[in-house]
């Protein structure tokens, strides 16, 4: 395996011009780990997202989850998709709906809601969210990608 | 909410010292902290500059166990290396400068807002970046606004080359405050 083709399995998923409305994206699975949430990357300096007291205290069932690390889900559920046109002139739009808790199993989803012609390619529309075990959307939003333009 | 039955190890093993440290951090965070309301007014710009080096990287994609090759410019065992993308050298992650944004919109120099929630981004990913580049994220506040009896500041934000001027990455980006 070469850093730029990634696995065979990834590049037989990458987005062409042909590929067509209705096309689901394949999903990623993701477990709200509270090691991460509490990191200090993420969450350390708000214990909503990792101290269980804390959280109650505001009102909140368990620590959740911050939104971006849904985001950066539903974003490399896209890079095994699109590639290297995720990373130019690329559009992501998530609106975190509802809570992410700690120890929920999250999965990416997407669908492709309409493409554009664009130069000689296409600007596809990308309905992307994330949800839990139950199916409960957590974070819903759109990806908009230029592809073969 | 009842609190009282809540525990602090609940979600992960912890010794009565570490429970006892937790508490401490967390009354500390708590004592000094405003709400992000009342920080923020419309119209505040801040800007910093930050070096996404390998390591930062590396931070971050481990943090959402991401393991995209392109994104390699550390290596266990071999430490400092370019990289490889199909851009070159390695690249950052699409979205990470969207979370390095939160330092910048809550201003550093004060008292983490502890209690805010991000609620919604609108990201244009217009160039990728390098890894190494040293970028500058500048957020501006532009509203304040209630909804269902909410409170949000809406901030818009740029990320560019400090090096050339290059424009990286545009965002749009609302904080529930307490």
């Amino acid at each position: 395996m070469t850093a730029t083709s990634l696995t065979p399995t990834l590049s037989s998923v990458l987005f062409t011009r042909d590929t067509p409305v209705g096309y689901e994206l394949q999903t990623i699975k993701k477990k709200a780990a509270i090691q991460l949430m509490g990191s200090r990357l993420w969450g350390r300096f708000n214990p909503n997202h990792w101290d269980p007291v804390y959280a109650a205290e505001t009102g909140l069932k368990a620590p959740i989850q911050t939104g971006e690390m849904s985001s950066a889900y539903i974003a490399e559920m896209c890079v095994n998709h699109f590639g290297v046109a995720l990373f130019r002139n690329a559009r992501v739009v998530c609106k975190y709906v509802a809570s992410t808790y700690a120890n929920e199993v999250i999965s990416t989803h997407g669908i492709v809601r309409e493409k554009t012609p664009k130069g000689d390619g296409y600007r596809f529309t990308v309905d992307v969210w994330a949800q839990n075990e139950a199916g409960e959307k957590k974070t819903v939003g759109w990806v908009e990608v230029d592809i073969g333009v | 909410m009842t609190t009282a039955h809540v525990r602090t190890d609940e979600l992960r093993p912890m010794s009565d010292i570490q429970v006892a440290q937790t508490r401490a951090f967390i009354d500390g965070l708590a004592s000094e902290s405003q709400t992000y309301w009342d920080m923020v007014d419309i119209g505040d710009e801040l800007s910093r500059d930050l070096t996404i080096t390998p390591e930062l990287v590396i931070l971050y994609a481990d943090a959402v166990e991401d393991f995209n090759p392109w994104y390699e410019g550390w290596k266990m065992n071999s430490w400092l290396i370019p990289g490889e993308s199909p851009f070159g050298a390695a690249i950052v992650p699409p979205l990470l400068v969207s979370h390095f944004v939160l330092s910048v919109q809550f201003d550093h120099t004060k008292p983490f807002a502890i209690g805010s929630i991000h609620t919604y981004h609108d990201s244009e990913i217009i160039e990728p970046i390098p890894v190494g580049a040293t970028v500058r994220i500048t957020t501006k506040a532009v509203d304040k606004y209630v909804k269902r009896e909410r409170r949000y500041v809406r901030h818009e934000v740029t990320v560019t080359d400090v090096t050339n001027g290059t424009l990286f990455f545009r965002e749009t980006r609302d904080i529930l405050s307490l």
